[in-house]
């Protein structure tokens, strides 16, 4: 099978098809930028986090390179609960792809080739293989397109007139595009914006409050050991009244806003131009300085993605404190690009009608290394799969976000660049960041997605985990031992010896006090070779012992909407002729072409009503079985 | 995609001046065509035309046709509607030659149901429209028009508007935790989510009331033979439905009729006499009105005026404390007074009546709205009012949910946690407008917040 691609989407297609046995070749014009961080170089984050460690508990890449890269880590969301704990790293840009690099390196069965694809063969409605601008063509049974912000993009800076490019100094796939789009499929164009990086030397980091990374050695990647690199702070600052005049006075020079540029962008993260007009009473809008890598003074100028021209970003940089005489390295950018709205989409990631055809990534209009990376995977896994006449594999909602993320792409659809939150999951409780392996290792190993080694190493993960619960479940602690740790609560202390379990269950008392205070072996894991399994296995227990009842919730409002789901859907049934639905419902159902009545339920515009009559409709369509229907008139 | 074109007679069959004819669908516009030719009307705008029958053109009647354009019709669809003459023939013929153009008959509730279905009304209206056409006393009336006008609905969309709020601002804190906002204090969310479980509590007290519109109050007239009974059914009734004689043990079977009351209805029950009996008629007859006794809403405790009540009565008083027992002294006209000793404690009201001189009867006729529909007396007829146990079972799952929330917050539990009782609140409102659209959090996130990198 063919990856089309090198970004992060791409990457992991390959790696998975190749970790599932097949002939894997990945082609992308430059192969110096495969898994090049387009944007900001950072990792995780809230929900995007889970997304990275759950690529990785598939087998992915994307976890090893981060801990690889990364130059400083942060648990966003310490402060809540655990559930929605956020790990984010940001990257050293250049170290980052190189760690991509390696990894593919390692895997016997993927090539690399350095092209431009520009038009895919096809065969009686199914692909055959790709052409390349160099004349060449490349035979697979399989193509995932992963082409990101490249096709037909143009990039906008100020108001004049886009220039065709993919990323900055990289040229558009225009060819490709065209050829998509000629068979067919429905097109549409969004746009995403980058900010300006300054020169760390001329910054006055003085006037700048530090933001160190957490201590701990958190790793994204369970399977394998990565040495990090050296650590770095972040700065803060903040954009106020001085910045929004200057953006005020040159608004009609913006790209955005001057009407230059057409597609939609996303609302989440809005240029500097947005915020100051949609948010007119806000004060100040907080701003991150955040470094490029270890070896260059560079620094990423978060919260202040703009399309206004080059003088303008000077100005208002400037009026930013600790950036009065900052120095711009790189402009920031606004770029719109063709994507193919997903609901013309299998939920694995196979274009309908068109067998052997996959998408993955930002094509598909979201936005995001961990979006895109979890569809890579999920792409490329079916790819391979349907090469080796192997049965689709699917996540579920109740899964992975990865499967929020596909199932949210291919029922619902998008009107806007796409990003994961937690808010779009309904199982928050059960999708978590120190979970991954547990939750979706087996399932990698059960379909073949983890090499050997990966497979050995989520054995030794699952047995310690199973270790940590014993502990907690038969170790009795001695009222003097607890006596500081439950005082330290504002909790009782036990009169005789009580488990270790018991106490975890009370508010304020962590699975690590506990661990360290009755000696237990994996309180000393911290210094071992697997110090991040330590952590997750001491997280996942507390959770499961803490919120017990919250869990077990979860668990039953997933079970029941997987009986619901359970009601299975056949691709062709007749929905135009399902009288006793609403229109609205019978033409999305129609383009949706939900599996089950789930998937049904989540497409806006189908109702609770429709769904009912939806399931009589189809247990009547049983009943007449094979019998010719008479169609009802008009 | 396609539809079909339903018809079917919406008013009464019988003689009257006018029925209606009503046509809905995709089709409609071609079957005003088919009846009166291609002379189409100004939508909404009421014409007098021919209707003749499509295969022969026969004149069937003259009438006002009126045409409206989907989406702005009752059903959302194009829809006609042609006023022809009533009776048993005109209607019909007209019917018949609307299918004939290729409509096809309706079956009952299906404009209603088109009208749901394309979003033209919530479930709540829906349900609303049925009580309008069928319910027979003026309150449910005012309740079902009041929810029709979206009354109860605004107010459930806007509880569930309120949790989706509380929603977004906790959710907002976990999906941009680096942002500009400061966090939302966990005592404002514990306060609003308060309020909510408030308001939902005060809806669901609505609907044993709201319930009672729908089926009538059932009003069990008791008391030993002859205690005059039948005698004040007939006078609440004003019509001469039971036997009245003067031997004892004259009401075997229960009869029963709906009666209103100040616009309340209420459904009375006359029953047998309460006593032993050899009779195994009777016997069956007393039986019968043990179970309607177990049925009721209100009981109405005969006891002639001339004596006091005897300690079996006060005992039957004692034995329903969950019920209102009004003790009715009956007969007073023939009485010198009312009996002495005529407190009996537990008693809701004691009324003095005579079923021939008609005292005392309006004074019963007021005070039994008081005491069965107390609470919608008091909240007017402009208040919300559940009136279905679907609607009553939503409204209570929703109240507990929040309750859970708020004692989840309490108790510490950390807000992301407590939220997942959220969301089952939302779910149970919005199946009761039937409604959902999970979107709607991450809208109500952007245009709330500035939310940005
Ligand atoms: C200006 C800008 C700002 C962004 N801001 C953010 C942000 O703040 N946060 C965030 O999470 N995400 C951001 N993104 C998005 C993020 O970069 C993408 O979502 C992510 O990289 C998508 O991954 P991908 O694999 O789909 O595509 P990409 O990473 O774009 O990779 C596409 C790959 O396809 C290759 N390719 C293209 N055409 C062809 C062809 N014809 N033949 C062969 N190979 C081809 C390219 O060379 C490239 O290797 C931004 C992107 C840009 C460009
Ligand atoms: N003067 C007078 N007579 C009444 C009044 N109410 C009832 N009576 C008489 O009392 C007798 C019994 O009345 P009913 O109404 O049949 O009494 P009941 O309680 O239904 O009796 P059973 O059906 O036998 O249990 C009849 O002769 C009535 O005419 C009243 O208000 N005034
Ligand atoms: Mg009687």
């Amino acid at each position: 099978m063919i990856v089309v691609g090198g970004g992060h989407a791409g990457t992991e297609a390959a790696a998975a098809a190749a970790r599932l046995g097949a002939r894997t070749l990945l082609v992308t014009p430059d192969l110096e930028r495969i898994g090049q961080m387009s944007c900001n170089p950072a990792i995780g984050g809230v929900a995007k986090g889970v997304v990275a460690r759950e690529v990785d508990a598939l087998g992915g890449v994307m976890g090893r390179a981060t801990d690889a890269a990364r130059i400083q880590f942060r648990m966003l969301n310490r402060s809540k609960g655990p559930a929605v704990w956020g790990p984010r790293a940001q990257c050293d840009r250049g170290l980052y792809p190189r760690a991509v690099r390696r990894v593919l390196d390692e895997l016997p069965r993927l090539e690399l080739f350095q092209e431009m694809v520009t038009d895919l063969m096809l065969e009686d409605g199914r692909v055959r293989g790709v052409r390349t601008r160099g004349g060449l063509a490349f035979e697979a049974a399989a193509v995932v397109v992963t082409a990101g912000t490249f096709l037909r993009g143009r990039l906008h800076v100020g108001g004049e007139a886009g220039v065709g490019a993919g990323r900055a100094g990289e040229a558009p796939s225009v060819e490709l595009a065209e050829a998509l789009a000629g068979l067919g499929l429905e097109v549409g164009r969004f746009k995403t914006g980058t900010p300006p990086r300054v020169d760390g030397r001329t910054v006055d980091f003085g006037r700048l409050e530090r933001q160190d990374g957490d201590p701990e050695a958190y790793r994204f990647a369970a399977y394998a050991h990565e040495a990090i690199p050296e650590q770095r702070p972040c700065w803060i600052t903040w954009a106020g009244e001085p910045l929004k005049r200057v953006v005020l006075d040159n608004l009609e020079r913006s790209a955005l806003y001057g009407g230059e540029i057409s597609g939609r962008g996303p609302r989440y993260c809005p240029s500097i131009e947005d915020k100051v007009v949609r948010f007119p009473d806000t004060p100040r809008h907080q701003v991150f300085l955040e470094p490029e890598g270890l070896e260059t003074s560079e620094l990423y100028v978060n919260g202040l993605s703009t399309s206004l021209p080059a003088e303008v970003q000077v100005a208002f940089l400037r009026t930013i404190p600790g950036l009065e005489e900052a120095r711009v390295t790189k402009l920031g950018y606004a770029i719109e690009y063709d994507y193919f709205p997903p609901h013309q989409l299998r939920h694995t990631l196979e274009v309908r009608g068109l067998r052997g055809l996959f998408f993955a990534g930002q094509i598909n209009g979201t936005t995001g290394y961990e979006e895109a990376a979890g569809q890579g995977l999920v792409a490329g896994a079916n790819a391979a799969l349907q090469a080796q006449a192997r049965e689709p594999w699917v996540l579920e909602r109740d899964q992975a976000y990865i499967g929020v993320l596909i199932d949210d792409l291919v029922t619902r659809g998008v009107d806007e660049p796409y990003r994961l939150f937690t808010s779009r999951a309904e199982y928050r409780l059960l999708l978590r960041q120190d979970n991954a392996p547990a939750r979706l290792g087996p399932l990698a190993r059960e379909v073949g997605l983890l090499t050997p080694r990966q497979e050995e190493r989520l054995e030794a993960r699952l047995a310690e985990e199973d270790r940590v619960r014993a502990w907690f479940v038969e170790t009795a602690l001695k009222p003097e031992t607890v006596r500081p740790l439950c005082e330290r609560a504002g909790s009782s202390v036990p009169r005789e010896p009580v488990r270790a379990v018991e106490l975890l269950r009370r508010p304020g008392i962590a699975a690590g006090e506990l661990g360290e205070a009755g000696g237990a072996p994996f309180a000393r894991a911290g210094a071992g070779p697997h110090s991040g399994g330590a952590h997750d296995v001491l997280t996942t227990v507390e959770v499961e012992v803490k919120y017990e009842g919250y869990v077990a919730r979860e668990h039953e409002r997933a079970r029941t909407v997987r009986h619901q789901a359970a009601f299975r859907l056949e691709e062709d049934l007749p929905y135009e002729r399902f009288r006793t639905l609403s229109y609205e419902a019978r033409e999305k159902l129609a383009r949706v072409r939900p599996s089950s009545l789930a998937q049904a339920g989540r497409i806006p515009g189908v109702s609770p009503a429709d769904l009912q009559n939806l399931m009589l409709e189809v247990r009547r369509l049983k009943k007449e079985g094979a019998a010719p229907r008479v169609s009802p008139p008009g | 995609m396609k539809t079909d074109t339903i018809a079917a007679i919406a008013t009464a069959l019988g003689p009257s001046g006018v029925a209606i004819v009503r046509v809905s669908g995709p089709a409609a516009g071609g079957v005003l065509r088919a009846l009166c030719g291609e002379a189409s009307p100004e939508p909404r705008v009421a014409s007098l035309l021919a209707i003749r029958h499509p295969r022969d053109g026969r004149l069937l009647d003259r009438g006002l046709v009126t045409r409206f354009v989907g989406p702005d019709s009752y059903t959302g669809e194009d829809v006609v509607e042609f006023s022809c003459h009533g009776g048993y023939l005109t209607p019909r013929l007209v019917l018949e030659a609307c299918l004939a153009a290729g409509a096809r008959e309706a079956q009952p509730g299906e404009f209603t149901r088109r009208a749901y279905l394309n979003g033209r009304l919530d479930l709540i209206q829906a349900e609303a429209v049925v009580d309008l056409v069928e319910g027979r006393s003026p309150r449910l009336r005012q309740a079902a028009l009041h929810q029709l006008e979206r009354g109860l609905s605004d107010r459930v969309a806007d509880l569930r508007g309120r949790l989706v709020g509380l929603e977004a601002r906790l959710v907002h804190h976990i999906d941009f935790p680096d942002e500009d906002d400061q966090p939302v204090p966990i005592e404002e969310i514990a306060a609003e989510a308060e309020a909510v479980a408030a308001a939902l509590g005060a809806l669901a007290r609505t609907a044993p009331e709201g319930e009672l519109l729908r089926e009538g109050a059932v009003t069990v007239l008791a008391g030993v033979p002859n205690a005059g009974k039948s005698s004040l059914f007939n006078a609440l009734l004003g019509v001469e439905r039971a036997i009245v004689t003067e031997v004892p043990g004259t009401t075997r079977d229960a009869l029963d009729a709906v009666v209103s009351l100040d616009g309340f209805p209420f459904r009375l029950v006359d029953t047998a006499g309460l006593r032993e009996s050899d009779d195994p008629v009777e016997r069956i007859g007393v039986e019968v009105a043990g179970r309607w006794l177990e049925a009721a809403d209100v009981v109405l405790l005969c006891v002639p005026a001339r004596r006091a009540p005897s300690d079996e009565e006060r005992r039957f008083v004692a034995e329903r404390a969950e019920v209102p027992v009004v003790l009715v002294r009956t007969q007073a006209d023939l009485a010198d007074g009312v009996a002495a000793g005529g407190e009996v404690p537990g008693a809701a009201a004691s009324v003095t009546v005579s079923a021939v001189d008609g005292r005392g009867l309006d004074e019963l006729r007021a005070a039994l709205p008081r005491l069965v529909f107390a609470g919608l007396v008091e909240a007017g007829s402009d208040a919300p009012v559940l009136t279905r146990a679907r609607q009553r079972a939503a409204v209570e799952a929703a109240r507990e949910h929040v309750c859970a929330f708020a004692r989840a917050l309490a108790e510490g539990v950390p807000a992301d946690l407590a939220a997942t009782h959220l969301r089952p609140a939302e779910s149970e409102l919005e199946a009761l407008l039937g409604t959902i659209d999970r979107e709607e959090v991450l809208d109500r996130v952007f245009a709330d917040f500035c939310v940005g990198k």
